[in-house]
């Protein structure tokens, strides 16, 4: 529970939901629920930032199956769709 | 109907009492009606659609025909809504349906309940037997899909870069979460080739690292034009792909074999893009509520133990614990002033002791040293003045004779007795000799007092 490592979002998720199952059930001592507070407020920010870390973009396969740009068609379609 | 009555009557007519049973046009219609619709029940025709046409009620009305007959067909607008081929003029197709009348004009027609393109049935066989195997085999089982990613890294796309599918998913993506990476794998969605195409960008995908959910898709079109997605190769690349594979073919009716084998199958390929960001929005929800109910319950637990404190202390054991407390207070300034007093004390003490020893020092011990080495320094002093000043006089004396035995040695001396000295006019020499100097030539004579500037007269 303590190890300070966060593997993945997964994890984190389900650490976070374990903590907080934990603070609402247990009569645990004030230290204890303090140090897993704080666990669980640096797991809701891990959690927070993957949630908007992934940046923006599109790409398109080449026949070879190589990453390659995406046409101009696409990067232009505005949120009402029109081209 | 005048036509029976003109046939060519090869056999004479029986000039019998004829028994005349005449009918109305009506009462004949209805019941040629009841003939024919019994007759024809249910039948299959086939035939090239022409002059089809939709009126305002909603029916659809055209006409079969082959190469020498016509045949009025109806399709009424409750059965034309299921129908997922649109029929237009030339095309060839196979109707089920009724055969009927319309009385008012004693026409008589199909009314169709069911149509489809002609050779579409070997299709929908091929369709029905595939199914019916894969299913067999177990690719279709529930236990066989997978959940959706809460957060992925890539969404991979197998859809035709022209056609209406990828621009509504690129646009439902970018509107719900801009930062979504997307990597498309373009393949012809209709045709020969769509079918491998579909699978080598199936298996492209599945190579790129990060990806971890694909979409299938392709729009709406006539079923012929949705098949690629209902061939066995496809559904197998489907079933084989490392991560959950969405399916998006056609429209919400249309259903093919990789809706039944894909992890999830969306109605459009809008819906597959929401449905991707859904678990997005759904995994953000989840991390806010989550993090209130952390807050929450750890606010309420402090509450609670400072309720439980504040309780402690109003209880008459500890009520009376400030009070004492601050009494304890008092007693520990007063030790704490009682001890720097005590310690100011100490301190002065032994500052008057230090004071005594330093006056002690001083007074005594170096006082007297000094005093001693002073007065042998005087002493000192004073010998040596006296003895310098007994050496500057015996030096005086001796110089005061050494200068008056200087003096009557000094050729000045003979002056005084009347001597004089004769020099050259410059007194760079002195003149010896009478026969250096020549008459005319001024001389300077140096006497005890003074000099002479001459001129010689005469030289002897």
């Amino acid at each position: 529970m303590n190890d300070t490592a966060i593997k993945n979002f997964e994890s984190a998720l389900s650490e976070l939901e374990s903590i907080v199952k934990n603070l609402e059930n247990g009569n645990l001592s004030l230290e204890k629920s303090l140090s897993l507070f704080e666990r669980g407020i640096e797991l809701s920010r891990y959690c927070h930032t993957r949630l908007e870390a992934a940046e923006q973009r599109l790409e398109v396969l080449t026949e070879k199956g190589e990453v390659g740009p995406a046409p101009a068609s696409l990067m232009t379609l505005d949120d009402e769709g029109s081209l | 109907m005048t036509d029976l009555f003109d046939l060519p009557s090869d056999e004479p007519m029986v000039p019998s009492e004829p028994v005349r049973n005449v009918m109305t046009v009506s009462e004949l219609t209805a019941d040629v009606r009841l003939v024919l619709e019994s007759k024809y029940k249910e039948i299959w025709v086939e035939g090239e659609i022409s002059n089809a046409r939709v009126w305002k009620t909603g029916h659809l009305y055209f006409t079969l025909k082959d190469a020498s007959a016509q045949l009025k067909a109806v399709m009424f607008r409750s059965t034309l809504r299921h129908q997922r081929f649109r029929p237009d003029d030339g095309q060839h197709v196979v109707a089920r349906g009724q055969l009927s009348v319309y009385e008012p004009k004693g026409e008589y027609q199909i009314v169709c309940q069911y149509l489809e393109p002609h050779g579409l049935g070997a299709l929908q066989l091929a369709f029905n037997q595939l199914k019916q195997r894969l299913n067999k085999e177990g690719l279709f089982d529930a236990t066989r899909k997978r959940t959706l990613p809460p957060l992925p890294r890539k969404i991979g796309i197998v859809t035709s870069l022209d056609g209406a599918a990828v621009r509504d998913i690129v646009k439902v993506l970018r509107r719900r979460h801009p930062n979504i990476h997307l990597v498309i794998s373009p393949a012809r969605v209709q045709g020969d080739s769509a079918a491998s195409e579909i699978v080598l960008g199936l298996q492209h995908l599945s190579q790129i690292p990060g990806i971890d959910v694909i979409i299938a898709a392709r729009g709406g079109g006539p079923i012929e034009d949705l098949w690629a997605f209902n061939e066995e190769r496809v559904a197998r690349a489907i079933a084989a792909a490392p991560v959950p594979v969405i399916s998006a073919v056609g429209h919400e009716t249309d259903y093919t074999i990789s809706d039944f084998v894909a992890d999830l199958r969306a109605a459009t390929p809008s819906a597959a893009a929401e449905l991707v960001v859904a678990r997005k929005d759904e995994m953000e929800a989840r991390i806010i509520r989550l993090s209130d109910r952390l807050r929450e319950t750890v606010r309420d637990s402090l509450q609670r133990r400072r309720a439980a404190v504040h309780t402690l202390q109003a209880r008459p054991g500890l009520a009376g614990w400030p009070t004492r407390v601050a009494m304890r207070g008092r007693q520990i300034d007063e030790l704490a002033y009682r001890l720097s007093q005590s310690t100011r004390d100490k301190i002065g003490r032994r500052q008057r002791r230090v004071h005594k020893l330093r006056l002690q020092l001083e007074g005594l011990d170096l006082g007297r040293q000094l005093g001693i080495i002073r007065n042998r320094l005087l002493k000192g002093r004073d010998a040596l003045v006296s003895a310098m000043r007994e050496n500057h006089r015996e030096q005086d004396s001796r110089l005061r004779v050494a200068a008056s035995r200087l003096s009557t040695l000094s050729p000045l001396a003979v002056l005084a007795r009347g001597y004089a000295v004769c020099w050259s006019a410059d007194r760079s020499s002195i003149i010896r000799d009478a026969t250096t100097v020549a008459p005319g030539q001024d001389i300077h004579i140096t006497l005890h007092h003074g000099s002479l500037e001459c001129e010689i007269k005469k030289a002897e």
